[in-house]
């Protein structure tokens, strides 16, 4: 079975994790825009950031065989900021018509402020122009206020809903964003956010429609493989084939190519190449190519 | 000193119009250039940079990324342009946003015109990179973007290395020499075939020479293969040039 991890953020991970990844079955990855867990300070930096999540990153997941796309936004950490909000915002529209982009993301709330809704609600209308969806994430602190907030100005900017996935759901927060017309996000983490266990038992009670499961690994504690250890408990847990592949493949593809960007054909045939490509300061340093 | 100048030194003198006929010719492309130039005001001002970056970005999406195929009568034609290098290696992609990067050359002042460029260029992904390496020989007073090139060349991603160092006269035309034969041996050292350096023969050197025995030596010493194209570097007797100004 091919998998989609639809969020994970490579640039904070090693060449092992690709490998690995890819030996799971994992052919397709979306690294959304997010923070690096310090504040950055300078526009320019975005500029950077997002050069590499367009540029050496999804080069470097291609020599594993593993599709990488990417959204690009101003995370909510980051909108606080006003110098750096209004410079990033500025930039947006030259990144969002390019290959590979497939939302505008990771966007939303952290710590609910002015700001935050401020910064929101101007990627909603980017997201509007440039025809995308838009990853939503979700607070850690206050996360069930957080995501009714999510939805309802979502609503009053007439955004269309289904072109909205809510992440970092937890039991608290899903049945709220079910209820709306959203899709609803899951980051399976070691410990916080959601598990394998838990998650398995949200698909028994919701089943899958509108359902999205990633490993959201970045830099801190979290594992890029939490998507297939995910299908291993599922499978254990005898939940059908065919629900597991809508989850974790038909899903993803289905939501972020609502606008056209992507389609399931792009990920028919995922091949694996290392030797058109190698040594030099590329990720092979003097191994020989693999291929499959 | 810039090199010695022949045949691939002569920047091509009709501007936009070679690479604009040969994407209208390909199928699916037919009002895209002539679109994008009207939407971005480069026939009348003012010049709407975001609509420019908008079409050069989803050029791709509009256009495919299939391989340009020239025709042998297209061949022709681009020779007699004095496009005398090989642009197979082109997507149709790269061929439309070279073409529309080559409009605004031809509409806007040189200042205003650079700048969108080193813009581009700092906002691309991989593919928008390779199309702007590989317009530098046909803008006009290209050795402006000297630094770009040279800084091209650092690229850890192969395909927008090979844009710049292979089928493209811009290095051989202007590189200092120190430039040059650092790209040749990265060449050497990513595996691509020396024959795809246009002009190499002419920017041969002791000094390169001497480096390629070098690179040699070390292979052998590794019990590794040496590139058997190296022939191609070991005679040092280009014409070289001066440094870097």
């Amino acid at each position: 079975m091919k998998l989609f991890d639809p969020h994970i953020h490579m640039t904070s991970r090693t060449t092992d994790d690709y490998k690995a990844m890819a030996a799971a079955g994992i052919r397709a990855i979306i690294e959304p825009a997010f923070w690096l867990g310090q504040p950055r300070t300078h526009v320019g930096t975005f500029e950077d950031y997002f050069a590499a999540l367009l540029g050496w990153e999804r080069f470097r997941a291609s020599q594993f065989g593993i599709t990488h796309l990417c959204t690009i936004g101003l995370n909510p950490k980051e909108a606080n900021d006003p110098h750096l909000a209004a410079g990033v915002l500025e930039m947006m529209p030259r990144y969002l018509e390019k290959d590979g982009v497939v939302a505008v993301g990771e966007i939303g709330f952290d710590d609910q402020t002015p700001a935050e809704e401020k910064a929101f609600a101007a990627q909603l209308e980017l997201a509007r122009r440039f025809e995308l969806p838009v990853l939503v994430h979700t607070p850690h602190r206050d996360k069930k206020r957080g995501t009714e907030r999510t939805i309802a100005l979502v609503r009053e900017q007439r955004f269309p809903e289904e072109r909205v996935l809510v992440d970092h759901n937890n039991e608290e927060t899903l049945p709220v964003t079910l209820a709306s017309g959203c899709w609803a996000g899951h980051s399976i983490y070691p410990d916080t956010k959601m598990d394998e266990a838990r998650m398995v038992a949200l698909v028994k009670k919701y089943g899958v429609e509108r359902m999205i499961i990633n490993s959201a690994a970045d830099w801190g504690v979290s594992d890029p493989l939490k998507v297939p250890k995910t299908v291993a408990e599922m499978r254990k847990a005898g939940i059908r084939e065919r629900d597991i592949e809508t989850l974790v493949w038909d899903n993803p593809i289905a939501f972020f190519g609502q606008t056209g960007r992507i389609a399931p054909a792009d990920f028919a045939d995922a091949h694996y190449d290392q030797s058109q490509l190698f040594e030099g300061n590329s990720v092979l340093r003097g191994q020989a190519p693999e291929r499959r | 000193m810039p090199p010695s100048p022949d045949m691939t030194d002569v920047v091509p003198t009709g501007g936009a119009a070679p690479l604009g006929r040969l994407l209208t010719a390909r199928a699916g492309a037919a009002g895209w250039l002539d679109r994008a130039v009207t939407e971005a005001g480069l026939r009348a001002p003012p010049f709407e940079e975001v609509r420019f970056s908008s079409a050069f970005s989803s050029a791709a999406r509009r256009l495919g990324k299939g391989p340009v195929a020239l025709t042998e009568e297209e061949r022709r034609a681009l020779g007699r342009d004095c496009i005398d290098w090989p642009l197979d290696g082109w997507g149709v992609d790269e061929l439309g946003r070279a073409a529309l990067l080559l409009e605004a050359f031809r509409a806007l002042a040189p200042e205003p015109a650079a700048a969108l460029l080193a813009r581009c260029y700092a906002r691309a992904d991989n593919r928008e990179r390779q199309a702007v390496l590989r317009s530098l020989p046909l803008l006009p007073d290209g050795r402006r973007f000297l630094a770009l090139a040279v800084d091209a060349c650092r690229s850890s991603v192969q395909t927008v290395f090979e844009a710049i160092a292979c089928e493209n006269p811009f290095p051989a035309r202007e590189f200092a020499d120190a430039s040059f034969h650092q790209m040749v041996l990265k060449s050497m050292f990513n595996g691509v075939a020396l024959r795809r350096i246009v002009g190499l023969e002419r920017r041969r050197t002791p000094e390169l020479a001497r480096m390629a025995t070098d690179y040699a030596a070390e292979r052998r010493a590794a019990g590794r293969a040496v590139p058997a194209d190296i022939d191609l570097v070991l005679s040092g007797t280009g014409t070289g040039t001066g440094t870097e100004p």
